[in-house]
């Protein structure tokens, strides 16, 4: 087992889970919505990104921007049916959760039902070079993954930071009933948060498309590890997800070269449960204050 | 104008005075009143009422009782009483849900008699795998609705019970009636290791956390060479049913074992949900923990109590399940299963028994019947998860309760609407009024006014000029003693600036030590003339009010 290949490995998957956590975390921070939805939305991203390489183009950066497009619009609809109908209802967080359960079933059966099982690829959008780092090979699509989603998630942080629509997303994470009385639209700003989480899921669906395949049910596996990360980070804190993103992805590379492959998932979970013992709302509980529920 | 007054005191030489005035047509105050009195607000025949079978009691028999052994409790909530009208006796049943449970599951052991020849294989098999989900989703029920921890990693149990018993069962020969006790002992230790989150973590952060435990276990058991991860599952395992029946006679028996199953998950439900510590939990729910605590109420250890139990119970379906289809397979760690499990809960509605057996068995028809659709019948189930979560609020079983919610908001805005304003009072003020007959005065009051402004005219305003004191004519009488008898608080009166030379309106305050306020600047020449002034500014007033 070569080690630095490894942590290469780690980091990249880092980068990409961690850029659904972070979507994961402002989603719930912000609309109170625990989106279960992203399985779908990662999917219906990668085959959006497909069908564009397909039938419009297969330059890398018109690829990318169509995955992005499309979980933007898959966000939006999400929002459209599970938070619109029922953000003021009883009960809400429960029943967005099961409805954005539901609409994740629908989803991947639908996209199961119109491409079929079979397994669909991308073309490579970063070209094929190489870079020898010692005696580390960095591939493009690595180079790529890594600078692409660190500068995505950059620019959607500065964007937050500067803009008067990313004032009222902050607002609305900080406190949603105080941002609500002094004017913030609670609808609106749900459509723009979910666009945005919705189009970081969809640039995370096209980097890891250039590792794995696009299939219906592919999406389970990076929620799953967007939501764990998102978990150990504490729900809410951006910060706290980057962290967690970086200490799960080291675990990950520390247990294979360790253990081996099949304990990863054993001792990822193993640690999240440690931390959350210890903070139950994650690492960001030692960082700020997190969004009660 | 046509009519006219004869002042009467005219023949006594009264001073000032005239022999007829010409005055206004006589105005009923009956239109008023009736118009007053009618409202054009819809008034529907829906009633208020519940409608109740009322049975008759025997007298001496109405507080006769049946209860049943360990415990106190009556087998049917009846309310005995006597009719305040007729004063016979009467019986009520209040709560008719046993009756619709002894029904169902009596229909449910008679189903297979009546089952079409064609389909019996079918059914009957679709009938088993509905009692095995039932009894997990009943489980599963007393964790999320009764003890109200978020945990996602049910069938996750319900699988490693499976795996283990079919492993040891398939290693060392195990028998079948082992299988479910070993599977409880698994249970046991799963929902052990599994519970020691949920003593820190809040409901959805543990609702997350499960759901990757559920994945991690699918991982784990795909990979492991162990537990069959090139054929798919593990199987072989000795199972309850004989391979020398016949085939029919094979799913009769899985079908009742199925069965009983679901009948002993029941009654584990109604054990812990119906007795101490549902009803300790009940006190706790969701964001009232606090409250639950501060009462003595040690909601944490119940709550782990329940996940535990339910949790040997869960191991002990696993057991089960290996023993009823010789083996598992590793789609019971998939995600589809979890959200099949969930739409069967929501569809029903959560926290009760009837929500989670009702909804297992329309999504199994849906999921068993449908088979030759494919994917759509997913599809279906999630259309029909989606639409319940969206406008329901507690499921199916939810629906009457959530109907006649909205019937009484619709009932009150309707009768909000016949709010007739303008000195009356609203609905909503007259609730909060002690002294009714404040309300009744203000209607009163209002009628009067209404009344008293159909009477201004000129001839009116002209007469009083002439003379404001003395004799006038009946519309004017009628308008003066009505302002004469308003409230001290405001009312007009005049202010002798200079004695037979200046005078002011003013208002009084209507409290003793309070000035009155000066209201205008204006200076009367005479008495006469004041009172006119006087005058004046009250017809103003009822005109605006």
């Amino acid at each position: 087992m070569d080690f630095g290949f490894i942590l290469i490995n780690a980091l990249v998957l880092a980068c990409i889970y961690g850029t659904l956590a972070i979507g994961i975390s402002i989603t719930w921070s912000s609309v109170g919505l625990i989106n279960l939805s992203y399985g779908f939305i990662f999917a219906a991203s990668g085959y959006g990104a497909w069908l564009c390489a397909q039938y419009i183009s297969t330059f890398g950066a018109v690829v990318l921007m169509a995955g992005i497009l499309t979980g933007a619009l898959m966000g939006l609809l999400v929002c459209a049916l599970a938070f619109i109908p029922i953000h003021d209802k009883p009960s809400f967080t429960v029943r967005g959760m099961i409805a954005t359960l539901a609409i994740n079933l629908i989803g991947t059966q639908t996209l199961m039902w119109y491409f079929g099982p079979r397994a669909k690829s991308l073309p490579e959008i970063f070209g094929s070079w190489k870079i020898h780092l010692g005696h580390i090979v960095l591939t493009a699509d690595k180079i790529g993954n890594i600078v692409a989603s660190i500068v995505v998630v950059t620019l959607v942080l500065q964007w937050m930071r500067s803009s008067r629509r990313g004032l009222e997303i902050r607002a609305m994470m900080m406190n949603p009933h105080a941002a609500a009385i002094v004017g913030i639209g609670v609808r609106s700003t749900g459509f723009y948060v979910m666009a945005i989480t919705g189009g970081l899921a969809g640039l995370a669906a096209v980097l890891l498309s250039q590792t794995y395949y696009i299939s219906p049910f592919g999406g389970l596996t990076p929620m799953i590890k967007g939501v764990s990360i998102a978990l150990c980070g504490g729900l809410g804190s951006v910060r706290g997800a980057a962290i967690a993103a970086v200490l799960l992805g080291l675990n990950e590379a520390i247990t294979s070269v360790a253990l081996g492959g099949q304990y990863v998932l054993i001792t990822q979970f193993a640690f999240i449960i440690l931390i959350l013992l210890v903070r139950p709302r994650g690492i960001a509980g030692i960082l700020d204050k997190a969004r009660e529920a | 104008m046509t009519n006219s007054w004869r002042n009467p005191l005219y023949l006594w030489d009264v001073k000032d005075a005239v022999e007829e005035l010409p005055t206004i047509d006589y105005v009923s105050p009956q239109e008023v009143w009736d118009r007053t009195r009618s409202s054009d607000a819809v008034m529907l025949p829906v009633g208020r009422l519940r409608y109740y079978y009322k049975w008759s009691g025997h007298g001496a028999a109405l507080w006769n009782r049946l209860r049943y052994w360990p415990t106190r409790r009556r087998v049917l909530n009846i309310r005995g009483e006597y009719n305040p009208k007729t004063l016979r006796s009467e019986k009520t049943i209040v709560d008719k849900r046993p009756i619709w449970w002894l029904l169902g599951l009596l229909a449910l052991a008679l189903a297979p008699l009546f089952v079409p020849a064609d389909l019996q294989n079918t059914l009957l098999t679709a009938g088993a795998t509905f009692g095995i989900y039932a009894a997990i989703n009943l489980c599963w029920m007393l964790i999320i609705g009764t003890a109200g921890i978020y945990s996602l990693a049910t069938y996750a149990v319900v699988g490693v019970s499976a795996f283990g018993t079919a492993y040891l069962s398939i290693q060392y020969g195990i028998p079948w009636y082992g299988l479910p006790f070993i599977g409880a002992m698994i249970g046991l230790l799963s929902g052990l290791i599994i519970a020691i989150p949920a003593t820190r973590l809040d409901g959805f952060y543990y609702a997350l956390l499960t759901l990757g435990l559920n994945e991690l276990c699918r991982v784990y058991a795909q990979q492991s060479r162990l537990f069959g991860s090139s054929t798919g599952g593990l199987y072989g395992a000795d199972s309850y049913i004989p391979q020398s029946w016949d085939q029919h006679s094979q799913s009769l028996l899985a079908y009742y074992a199925c069965f009983v199953l679901m009948i002993m998950a029941l009654c584990l439900y109604r054990l812990i949900n119906g007795r101490r510590i549902g009803r300790i939990l009940r006190m706790a729910p969701e964001k009232r923990e606090a409250f639950a605590e501060a009462t003595g109420v040690d909601y944490r250890r119940a709550r782990i109590f329940v996940f535990v139990i339910s949790s040997i119970g869960l191991g002990f379906i696993g057991g089960f399940y290996t023993a009823h289809f010789r083996g598992v397979a590793f789609s019971i760690f998939s995600f589809d299963t979890v959200l099949l499990g969930l739409a069967m809960l929501v569809i029903g509605g959560l926290g009760r028994a009837e929500g989670a057996v009702v909804g297992t068995a329309i999504v199994i028809l849906l999921d068993k019947i449908l088979i030759s659709m494919g994917p759509v019948r997913l599809l279906l189930i999630g259309v029909i998860m989606l639409g319940v979560v969206l406008f329901l609020r507690e499921g199916l079983f939810g629906v009457k309760a959530q109907f006649r919610a909205w019937r009484d908001k619709k009932k009150s805005e309707r009768r909000s609407t016949r709010a007739v304003k303008g000195g009356e009072m609203l609905p909503e003020e007259v609730t909060e009024t002690k002294n009714k007959d404040l309300s009744y005065w203000r209607r009163y009051d209002k009628m009067q006014r209404d009344y008293l402004r159909t009477l201004i005219s000129s001839e009116l305003i002209e007469e009083h000029q002439r003379s404001p004191l003395g004799q006038h004519s009946e519309p004017l009488e009628r308008l003066l003693l009505y302002f004469r008898r308003a409230p001290m608080a405001d009312k007009y009166a005049i202010a002798v600036v200079e004695p037979f030379k200046a005078y002011r309106i003013v208002a009084l305050s209507g409290h003793r030590g309070v000035a009155p306020r000066v209201v205008e600047d204006r200076i009367y020449g005479s008495q006469n003339e004041a009172y006119h002034g006087v005058f004046l500014r009250r017809v103003q007033d009822l005109l605006e009010s």
